[in-house]
């Protein structure tokens, strides 16, 4: 299967996809932890890009029960742990759950469904200043600044970054729920989500 | 002899009471949302006189708790008053063109606005998030560097060696008078420090920065900016080795700089001066 200058091979295989490229890539997402795009696992493995999308398919089936997902997120590959074990995850290694504000993720909201925007109307949309939001939103990477409008004052506009897209486990912009999905899952919220405070 | 029981002090620092902080409505949109679900009112037909009155009665009670009032809670106040008293007139014919929005339901698109982005904001909440629901490996460190060819990012104690090398110099301390004239401007402090980068891509040396200033609180002051141009990501601060020199490169355009974030504070209209009090430093 692997030759002696490190290059793989991987058989062609009519309806299927050669057991060992699902595992190469396996491999390679678990030693990258950032997520990787179908084309850098393709160049990096020298496989054809078919059969990298059809074993990217296999592993997200394999991997979807376990503890370990693979997760398609901010235009990449990521393998994550599930979310049933959070709890005993943070207890291993001591950390606290990443938390946002409300007022943080009033001001993503605003971004993420109305960007490129300026900050005067993040301001109007929710009636008050959120000048120190966006700077710790900025600070933590999570938006940036894309240019300026071409309104009066030329303000700054803003918009989310890819590490947004992974924080929230999004493929990509298109992902975010619609008005009817985002009312089905603020209704069906589970019980114990409040009660983090 | 008649014993005078005080009034409530008007300076509020005299008062004997704890200053309660609440951050339960952020603004008067969120309390006025919040008013409308509990008055259980329809945001497709706003009851401007009810949600006025609710609003006011509110605006009271935090008066009575002290709560400080920011102006634009006024402004809404003064809003809500204002429609209700078209509610309750009968309206005079004007010249007013008939066109212009019902200002009733500008108030109630507003609102209908801002409850779809608490609806998002709440779904954004629910997602699984990476660091508090998932969890990713982090990449292992490797031997070579790739891309940059500085060593480290600079730690707290190579800064603070250029700070207190570039406060050493300049011999005789200054006088007091200068530090009572409010201190440096740091809007002009971060703006010359870009100009000196010269751009996207342009590189200096802080301490060398540092030292071409004249006066100790600039200095300072130039080098908080520096840090916080640093933490909003526009400056990356390294050293290329150990007690070696500090390198200052800007990441990214003029344009997407907007030195308004810099410590939070807006900049300044043409003409007035942006200050940074400086206690306790000096000689």
């Amino acid at each position: 299967m692997s030759t002696d200058d490190g290059i793989l091979e991987f058989p062609q295989r009519p309806g299927g996809v050669d057991p060992e490229l699902v595992h190469a890539i396996e491999a390679l997402l678990f030693a990258s932890g950032e997520p990787v795009g179908a084309a850098a696992l393709t160049e990096a493995l020298g496989a054809d890009p078919d059969e990298v999308r059809v074993a990217l398919r296999v592993l997200t089936q394999r991997r979807r029960d376990s503890g370990v997902v693979l997760e398609r997120v901010g235009g990449g590959w990521q393998l994550r742990t599930a979310a049933r074990f959070a709890t005993a995850v943070h207890r291993l290694i001591g950390t606290r759950p990443v938390r946002l504000t409300r007022p943080a993720l009033e001001v993503l909201a605003v971004i993420a469904w109305r960007q490129p925007i300026p900050r005067s109307e993040i301001d109007r949309v929710r009636g008050v200043d959120s000048g120190g939001v966006l700077k710790s939103l900025l600070e933590r990477g999570l938006i940036r600044t894309a240019g300026r409008s071409d309104d009066p004052g030329r303000p700054l506009l803003y918009r989310t970054t890819s590490a947004f897209l992974e924080m929230f486990s999004l493929p990509d912009l298109a992902a975010l729920p619609t008005l009817e999905e985002r009312e089905s899952l603020v209704r069906a919220r589970a019980p114990d989500e409040g009660a983090e405070e | 002899m008649q014993l005078v029981l005080p009034e409530s002090p008007a300076d509020p620092a005299e008062r004997p009471w704890f200053t309660v902080h609440t951050d339960v409505f952020e603004g008067p949109l969120d309390l006025l949302l919040h008013l409308v679900h509990r008055e259980g009112i329809d945001l497709g037909r706003l009851e401007v006189a009810r949600i006025a009155d609710a609003y006011l009665a509110y605006l009271d009670r935090m008066r009575a708790l002290d709560l400080s009032i920011a102006s634009d809670w006024l402004v809404m106040a003064a809003t809500l008053v204002h429609l209700k008293s078209l509610e309750l007139f009968p309206r005079l014919p004007t010249p007013v063109d008939e066109d212009a929005p019902d200002p009733r339901e500008v108030l109630a698109e507003q609102l209908r606005e801002y409850e779809r982005v608490r609806v998002q904001a709440e779904a954004l909440g629910l997602r699984p998030m990476l660091g508090r629901d998932r969890f990713a490996r982090a990449r292992q460190a490797s031997d070579d560097a790739a891309g940059r060819p500085v060593a480290s990012p600079v730690d707290a104690f190579g800064l603070l060696d250029v700070l207190f090398e570039v406060l050493a110099r300049g011999g005789a301390p200054e006088p007091v008078v200068l530090l009572a004239e409010g201190g440096p401007d740091v809007g002009s402090c971060c703006r010359r420090v870009l100009t000196a980068l010269g751009g996207r891509g342009g590189t200096g040396e802080l301490g060398a920065m540092l030292r071409s200033l004249p006066h100790r609180p600039e200095r300072v002051v130039t080098f908080v900016g520096v840090l916080e141009m640093a933490r909003l990501g526009w400056l990356d601060v390294a050293q290329e080795a150990h007690l070696g020199p500090v390198r200052v490169e800007q990441l990214v355009d003029d344009e997407v700089i907007d030195l308004a974030l810099v410590l939070g504070w807006d900049e300044p209209e043409p003409g007035e001066q942006m200050t940074l009090p400086l206690p306790g430093i000096g000689p």
